[in-house]
């Protein structure tokens, strides 16, 4: 029973608003609120009160409009971004150094023998100046196993629709694709890398990794800043493309170098030999050092971002980091640490971090995989995969190529793999210089060759020397990072500034337009309730003559004290002299005020 | 708003127009302010405005405290103009945003020209002349020769032929301190006339050079003018002095045979691969070069079709090896041996002679690129350009416009006005001929003359032309590698020979071939634009933070002061103006009299406010009309039985509402 006590009184409170009509409720409203425009409706004359309500619909409609504006703003998510440019202590980049050709030929020599031996008779043949009447002068006789699987062909394309294919050691082939070239120079290769891809494949890692070069031979001297460092700070990585790679501050086992210097005097020096003597002739035909600079712990894609350096020649490569910092979602589509991209990332056997290219590749050789049914020897395997070669899947290299120059599949890598939002690249100046000069020649070549071997032959060349410097520009970063251009700090004080400018209103002017709309439901709550009273009494007494007096006539008469009820003759007021009375609330309000103890009083 | 003066419209106005006013003053009766006086409009204002301060300033008692209130309402408004000012002075500024996109990239168009512009061996018949006395001047100044059987036959023939070359253009040796110069042609001696002209540096040491090598440009139709160029080295001046006479030379062979003197793509392009296939000389377009012969667009974008990579990495992109036919070389104009490349977008003309890079033979060079999509604001935020269409400056190329094709056109428009005729290096206008001497003999001074202004900025060219709002730019990593490696020299240059097919015999030279790789490096492409950093809406929305955060104005307050300060007061001032002008005039008219009555009407008029005009009181001024007290109101005081009804009324409700609300 106290509940309901409580909640009759409760309710009292609540009916009380501050009019019984909407006339007197909105003219309540606007002569109290705080927004500015009302308050003028109704204190103005009628002209003025015309124009002031429109302007006040104009400017409410132009708040809500801009409103909406400025909330699509938001929920754009733009960015604004920053760029700073500057020297500061940084982390010097990873440094990973291999040769551009992948095996020691002297070590792979037994196992391509066959091929080389293929490759030679076919060039014989193709250089002949009349291919088609050659005499038979091969002393050995060749095996054609490897041929039959991928043979070479000359095709003569003169004419065009027919074009005659020659096959160089006629051999029979049905039911086959050709790959066509312009030039035969690039035919021979293309087909030897197929060839030895196929052999070096069935050869496991550790003795991969032996045949390819070693630390010791490769890395001849080394300096960071003013301390020595020698092939033992190289973390060694077997990449496919160009076999052993040594990495330099890959920040794997230990903590990343700084460097708190610009100049080459505080970079990494490094003398490095490629015995261009043991290339593999057919494989590789451009010689030098393959190096690239990247981030700590991530894998290094040589064959995108790598560059060369020449032997014979002195390499210097200022470095000016770029970064690119980005805000994740919503406000651009890159991912933070490739957790969220739907491609299994092959790369994260080296323990690298998520990269595009890792991305694209793992993606590549996932589709390998389900189609060809076996990996590709250039990236890594998943598991319980192995890598393509001839005799397990015989059709591995035409499915390859199918793969590889198909749009769709490239298409749908791109598709599903996300850039990083942080992007860190290292821009490079390189300049280059003859090195060692004629005259210091001959004692570096000693020097260099007697620490390596101990042994006072010169076991080193001109064609197989480079020297490195990598070291910081003055400027050594440029970072552009990105910054919301739209909080919820800059929504508010706009759509503040808004309401402000237009109508002069704020928070609280919404929640007393609130508080008018829930009495002005009272009201009508009170109107259907009278009326249905109204109508369940004048059931009772239809007997009266008149109509009783509607809700709004009561109210009027009890708010205007010089109402009254229509009386049907009633004689019409005498003229009124002078100023008509003010027909407004000035006067209304001490009787009002009166009533008010009255009324509740009478509430409890 | 305001209907006309009563004066007025009453004198104008019969009897029914007077009635019409009469009813529109009735139902339109706001008229003017309602205050009578400034003071007690500002009064009004204060107490009445919606801003913050102004009420404090009238409310305030005290003459201190009011004059804080003052001073701070002020501040206030100065506050507020300052600031807004600010933000309107930084409407117009830009945001930078640099997105970075991972796709499919279109492949730049890539141009390949020779160093060297013609075969040497095509050009002999026309360079003969040229060549000779070019060898005759090395000999004569420097004592160099070739070989003596060769000098000997030159010498020989330089008596019987005339030289049109040294006529024009004598190469002349001068000895810096007596000013004389000798020539080569007659070898005699004489005094220069002229300015000097230091061609390649402004600093030359005149004290160990007492000879400088240079020549002497006359204007042909007033001999005594003349300038002299002068050079530090000799080979500046030879290759300067051998350039104007070959570009003369250029000049007066037709198009379709310089393009069959130059090579052809058969000759420059080995092999060719792009994206993991094999293409060939179909996939490039020749455009011709006045400088470099025939260049060899790859991917031009002229089959309809642009090329795009999707897969970053070196065997993706474009692999080419160039045939340099390194013993055909001009040993005059070019010194250098290689090829230039560059990389460019497919509507943009490749400026080669400034911009390209330089490839070595021998090697295989890597090109790495990465692409950045710049974007500006045109005006008014910055002074760039869209389409070049606002430029009043004719396009001579038919490409998309840039600021270097803007100041090629320019000046070779210069040209064609003042010299009369074309330069070589750059496009014909239309109606405009290449210069030569044949027709033009004046040309070569008018354009060292007009060359040297536009390098000083004197033509205008350099305020006429703006740079354009967007750009693509590749920025390239180049590195170079050993190719062929030493022992895949062999095959390599024997089955490229064989490429080069049965008709060349010889064995191709190393030094004769280079490779060129380019390649994306990613599929990153960076994408910096500027960005409006206000719009409208937020400039509003600034505004109003600031009129709401001082004074809690908004844009009615600032109606409200238009209303008061300037249409209220101006109407009272021009009203006290009024009276004034009434009453000095019924004073002329009537004399003393009359003067009272009037300054009786005015008394009345301030004390009875009903009373200024005969307009009816308006809503804000009836409030302050004290009640006429003669006449109470014809009204009974309210009857207490209704609100004791509607009290009960809602008493008795409440059981039902209750039930209401708990439903």
């Amino acid at each position: 029973m106290n509940l309901k006590k409580y909640l009759v009184r409760a309710l009292h409170r609540l009916q009380k608003g501050p009019g019984y009509t909407y006339k007197e409720l909105l003219v309540w409203y606007c002569d109290n609120t705080n927004t500015h425009g009302p308050k003028r409706i109704i204190k103005e004359g009628p002209k003025k009160k015309l124009i002031w309500f429109f302007l006040t619909l104009l400017f409410a409609s132009l708040v809500f409009w801009q409103w909406g504006i400025l909330i699509n703003t938001y929920l754009s998510y733009n960015v604004t971004s920053s760029l700073s440019i500057g020297f500061k202590t940084m982390k010097f980049p990873a440094v990973t150094i291999c040769n551009a050709n992948p095996f020691k030929y002297s070590e792979v020599k037994p196992l391509l023998k066959e091929l080389d031996r293929l490759i030679e008779a076919a060039l014989e043949r193709i250089l002949q100046p009349t291919p088609g009447n050659s005499t038979e002068n091969v002393s050995l006789p060749l095996d054609l196993e490897l041929w039959n699987q991928i043979p070479l062909v000359l095709i003569d394309e003169h004419d065009k629709d027919n074009p005659i294919i020659l096959d160089i050691f006629e051999t029979n082939q049905t039911n086959c694709t050709y790959r066509n070239f312009s030039s035969a120079a690039q035919a021979v290769t293309e087909w030897y890398i197929l060839q030895s891809t196929s052999i070096l494949s069935k050869v496991p890692l550790h003795e991969r990794i032996r045949m390819g070069y070693q630390a010791e031979d490769m890395i001849l001297a080394c300096l960071y800043g003013a301390e020595p460092c020698n092939y033992k700070n190289f973390t060694q990585i077997y990449h496919p493309d160009h076999g052993n790679c040594y990495i330099f501050n890959w920040g794997m086992d230990e903590e990343a170098l700084n460097s708190s210097n610009p100049g080459a005097e505080f970079g990494l020096k490094l003398i490095l030999d490629i015995s261009q003597q043991d290339y593999i002739p057919y494989l590789s035909s451009a010689a030098g050092a393959r190096l690239m600079l990247h981030q700590q712990k991530s894998f290094p894609f040589l064959k995108d971002q790598g560059i060369y350096a020449m032997a014979g020649t002195e390499t210097s490569i200022g470095v000016l980091v770029d970064e690119l910092e980005r805000m994740g979602y919503p406000y651009s589509d890159c991912t933070v640490n490739g957790s969220d991209v739907p491609v299994k990332n092959l790369y994260s056997q080296y323990n690298t971090s998520y990269s595009i290219q890792a991305c694209l590749r793992s993606c590549f050789q996932n589709h390998m995989v389900e189609i060809c049914g076996c990996g590709h020897y250039m990236f890594p395997l998943p598991e319980g995969v192995n890598y393509c070669n001839n005799e397990d899947n015989p059709g591995w290299a035409y499915c390859y190529s199918s793969l590889r120059s198909s749009i769709k599949q490239r298409q749908i890598c791109i598709d599903s793999c996300k850039e990083t939002c942080n992007d860190t690249q290292y821009k490079m100046t390189i300049s280059m210089a003859d090195w060692p000069s004629e005259a210091s020649e001959d004692w570096i070549f000693h020097i260099l060759s007697y620490e390596r071997d101990m042994s006072t032959n010169v076991t080193l060349d001109r064609n197989g020397i480079i020297k490195l410097n990598i070291y910081f520009q003055e400027y050594n970063y440029r970072t552009i990072s990105e910054s919301a251009a739209t909080t919820i700090v800059w929504l508010l004080s706009s759509l503040g500034g808004q309401f402000g400018f237009w109508m002069g209103g704020s928070v609280l002017c919404l929640i007393e337009f609130g508080e008018i709309i829930i009495d002005s439901l009272w009201i009508t709550v009170i109107n259907v309730i009278s009326w249905c009273k109204g109508l369940k009494q004048r059931r009772a007494r239809a007997r009266y003559p008149d109509a009783p007096p509607t809700v709004s006539e009561l109210v009027e008469a009890h708010t205007n004290l010089g109402f009254q009820h229509e009386p049907v003759g009633a004689p019409a007021l005498p003229p009124e002299p002078g100023t008509p009375p003010p027909n407004y609330d000035s006067l209304r309000v001490q009787p009002l005020d009166t009533l008010g103890p009255d009324s509740d009083a009478d509430a409890e | 708003m305001a209907p006309p003066g009563p004066e007025g419209g009453r004198a104008a106005t019969t009897a029914p127009g007077k009635k019409i006013t009469a009813r529109l003053k009735r139902t339109l009766p706001v008229r003017g302010p309602q205050a009578p006086t400034l003071s007690e409009l500002m009064r009004w204002y204060c107490l009445n405005t919606n801003t913050h301060g102004c009420r404090r300033i009238v409310v305030s008692r005290g003459r201190l405290r009011r004059l804080l209130w003052i001073v701070l309402t002020l501040s206030a408004v100065g506050l507020i103009l300052w600031q807004c000012a600010e933000l309107l002075m930084n409407y117009y500024s830009a945001s930078v945003s640099v997105t970075v996109q991972f796709q499919k990239l279109p492949f730049p168009a890539v141009t390949i020209c020779n160093i060297n512009p013609y075969k040497y061996s095509a050009m002999k018949e026309y360079l003969y002349e040229l060549d000779k006395e070019t060898k005759k001047a090395l000999e004569t100044f420097y004592g160099f020769s070739e070989g003596k059987s060769k000098v000997r036959r030159s010498v020989d023939d330089w008596n019987s032929t005339g030289s049109d070359f040294f006529e024009q253009i004598p190469l002349l040796k001068v000895e810096d301190f007596s000013r004389t110069a000798t020539e080569l042609h007659s070898g005699q001696k004489r005094k220069i006339e002229g300015s000097v002209f230091h061609k390649d540096s402004s600093i030359v040491n005149s004290g160990d050079s007492n000879d400088i090598i240079g020549f002497q440009l006359c204007d042909a139709n007033n001999s005594s003018e003349c300038a002299l160029y002068t050079f530090s080295s000799g080979v500046n001046a030879i290759q300067e002095w051998y350039k104007l006479h070959y570009m003369n030379i250029m000049a007066q062979i037709p198009l379709e045979i310089k393009e069959k003197l130059s090579y052809s793509a058969e000759d420059l392009l080995l092999t060719c691969f792009f994206d993991g296939l094999s293409c060939d000389k179909r996939h490039f377009t020749r455009f011709h070069h006045p400088l470099h012969g025939n260049c060899y667009t790859f991917n031009s974008g002229e089959s309809g079709t642009i090329l795009s990579t999707s897969t970053g990495g070196s065997e993706y992109g474009l692999q080419v090896v160039l045939y340099i036919d390194e013993a055909d070389y001009n040993p005059f104009l070019v010194t250098s041996t290689g090829a230039k490349i560059m990389i460019h977008d497919q509507n943009e003309y490749p400026f080669i002679e400034d911009i390209g890079t330089e490839i070595e033979t021998a090697a295989a060079t890597s090109i790495g690129m990465h692409f950045t999509q710049s974007r500006k604001l045109s005006k008014p935020y910055s002074d760039c350009t869209e389409t070049g269409a606002d430029i009043p400056v004719e396009n001579l190329y038919n490409k998309s416009y840039s600021l270097q094709i803007c100041l090629h056109s320019c000046f070779q428009k210069a040209m064609v006005e003042s010299c009369g005729c074309a330069q070589y290096a750059q496009p014909l206008p239309a109606g405009a001929e290449y210069c030569n001497y044949k027709k033009n003999p004046n040309w070569m001074y008018c354009y060292y003359r007009l060359h040297e202004k536009f390098v000083k900025e004197q033509l205008g060219c350099q305020q006429i032309c703006k740079d354009a709002c967007s750009f693509k730019e590749w920025a390239l990593t180049t590195s170079i590698a050993q190719w062929p490696s030493v022992v895949s020299e062999d095959w390599m240059l024997r089955v490229l020979s064989w490429d080069k097919g049965q008709k060349l015999n010889k064995k191709l030279n190393k030094t004769d071939l280079a490779n060129l790789m380019v390649f994306y490096k990613d599929l990153n492409e960076r994408y910096i634009s500027e960005n409006p950093a206000n719009t409208l809406v937020i400039l509003l929305s600034n505004f109003g933070g600031q009129l709401g955060l001082w004074m809690s104005c908004s844009v009615v307050c600032v109606i409200e002061i238009v209303e008061v300060f300037f249409i209220d007061s101006l109407s009272i001032v021009l009203r006290h103006q009024w009276q004034r002008a009434k009453k000095w005039w019924s004073g002329r008219q009537q004399g003393r009299a009359a003067r009272a009555t009037a300054s009786d009407v005015e008394r009345q008029g301030h004390e009875n406010h009903a009373c200024v005009d005969e307009d009816l009181p308006t809503f804000t001024t009836a409030l302050r009309l004290p009640l006429p007290q003669d006449s109470p109101l014809p009204r009974t005081p309210p009857p207490n039985y209704s609100t004791l009804r509607l009290e009960t009324a809602f008493t008795e409700q409440l059981p039902d509402t209750l039930e209401l609300s708990q439903h």
